[in-house]
């Protein structure tokens, strides 16, 4: 018969990614977050998300703000609803479209990503927090394992809590060439087609008027680099949106 | 459920415990070395708990999906409900029966999937009849009825699995701790218990229970053609 085995257990390397996650993500509903699912392919995962932190099984837990988003134009739909700060989660294969687009614009709408799923990984980077499972067997989703991560992340989330001293938010950054916090080439995603050399954009810090003659022309939703008030590169290259 | 703010940290129930460690602590590294461990503790938990699962209900999973194979071969159906986070896992099962990523999809819906549905007999009739309402519309005679639950003792559930039973319909139903009313039902012909008292650890369970009995359906239908 074949069996997508038991996982023989929680590996070191994704234990430690587990604690890393939550504790972001504590960090980030401590602020004021909300946070996002979507599954494109296992829509009840994003469900499962949603309703595990906004209504916990344990009496005493608080209610956080979390949203399962489903259906078509995903993109448009994750677009529209997040703020800066917010997190996105989702759980999908890497070779998701609209979940890698999402994750791909997030840090131009100053969104926290965590990536859940199995099989062949994501790139490096595609994410913020990736909690992967390797096995290959694409039956991994409906097998208990990927509810054994999220329901993980909820409880090391609220032990979290247990410790506010660790969820005030860093101390403001001094340093002049932190890529963060100067303004070498924030990603920022074109609201509407450029016209004499301009185009509105929205990055993490909210929406700019940028000058554009560098990258024209450019339509909206494609991603730039924004440095000094001009888009000074493209980021869409391998966008497939 | 409460509603106070995500900032409110100070109102957390045991922070009473340690009120200047706290809010003075400030280098995680301690912190997110206990979180792995916890991790990883409660992840071998789960995973002994599948093991057994699987184990103590290795005939049911069998004689269950040998019924179910039966149905299916004549044309039967199968019908997945639940509550919270058991109504997705339910959903996610009759997906995997549906659409599977392996292997030939058989006919399941998940009856929580309509909002408008589910709303119009929350509101008109009362949520204990959301599910057994549908399956009076819909199920027939040779159809399957999954019922996934961790106490067992949902009203909306154990209201359905009569009607279920009551229409001539294969009933499954998926407990946790001890059963409850599930176990002791004559209108579940198949209890399926995760004898745990964690709900996490029960609905990680009941998913990979879910699973074997969809690879074991699979197998009887392989065997009978």
């Amino acid at each position: 018969m074949t069996t997508t085995a038991i996982d023989q257990g929680l590996g070191a390397d994704l234990a430690a990614d587990l604690a890393a996650t939550a504790l972001a993500l504590a960090r980030r509903f401590f602020a004021g977050a909300t946070m996002w699912s979507l599954a494109p392919s296992w829509q009840p995962h994003a469900q499962h998300i949603a309703v595990e932190f906004v209504h916990p099984v344990i009496v005493g837990k608080r209610a956080l703000p979390a949203v399962a988003l489903t259906g078509p134009d995903l993109v448009d739909v994750v677009r529209v609803s997040v703020r800066p700060g917010d997190i996105v989660i989702g759980v999908a294969g890497a070779d998701d479209r609209d979940v890698g687009s999402v994750m791909r614009r997030s840090p131009a709408w100053g969104v926290t990503t965590i990536w859940i799923g199995s099989g062949p990984r994501p790139d490096a980077g595609a994410a913020d927090h990736v909690l992967w499972l390797d096995d290959p067997d694409p039956r991994v989703p409906a097998t208990g394992r990927f509810v054994l991560l999220y329901h993980l992340l909820w409880e090391l989330t609220h032990v979290c809590f247990e410790h506010p001293g660790l969820l005030k938010p860093a101390a403001e950054c001094s340093d002049e060439v932190c890529v963060t916090c100067s303004d070498e080439g924030r990603l920022g995603e074109v609201l509407a087609a450029s016209a004499q050399g301009s185009a509105r954009v929205r990055t993490a810090q909210g929406v700019e008027d940028v000058a554009t003659t560098l990258v024209d022309p450019v339509a909206a939703g494609d991603l730039v680099l924004v440095h000094a008030g001009m888009a000074i590169g493209r980021a869409d290259e391998v966008d497939d949106s | 459920m409460s509603q106070e703010s995500a900032t409110g940290a100070q109102q957390e129930p045991t922070n009473f415990l340690y009120p200047f460690i706290d809010s003075q602590e400030d280098d995680p590294t301690s912190l997110l070395g206990d979180l792995a461990t916890s991790a990883r503790a409660k992840a071998a938990e789960s995973f002994e708990l599948r093991r057994t699962t699987l184990e103590s209900n290795a005939e049911l999973v069998v004689a269950a999906a040998a019924e179910m194979a039966r149905r299916f071969a004549a044309g039967g159906r199968l019908f997945a409900f639940g509550n919270g986070g058991s109504s997705t896992d339910s959903t996610t099962l009759a997906m995997l029966f549906a659409r599977p990523p392996i292997g030939s999809p058989l006919p399941a819906w998940s009856l929580t999937t309509d909002q408008a549905i589910l709303t119009a007999l929350g509101n008109d009739v009362g949520f204990e009849l959301v599910f057994s309402r549908q399956l009076i519309a819909r199920a027939k005679d040779g159809d399957i009825a999954v019922a996934m639950s961790t106490s067992g003792n949902s009203p909306d559930l154990v209201t359905a699995l009569r009607e279920a039973k009551h229409r001539g319909m294969y009933t499954v139903g998926f407990a946790g701790y001890q059963g409850g009313a599930f176990a002791a039902s004559p209108d579940v012909d198949a209890c399926f218990v995760v004898r745990s008292q964690s709900v996490h650890r029960i609905q990680e369970a009941q998913g990979l229970l879910g699973y074997r009995l969809w690879s074991t359906v699979h197998e009887q239908l392989a065997d009978a053609s």
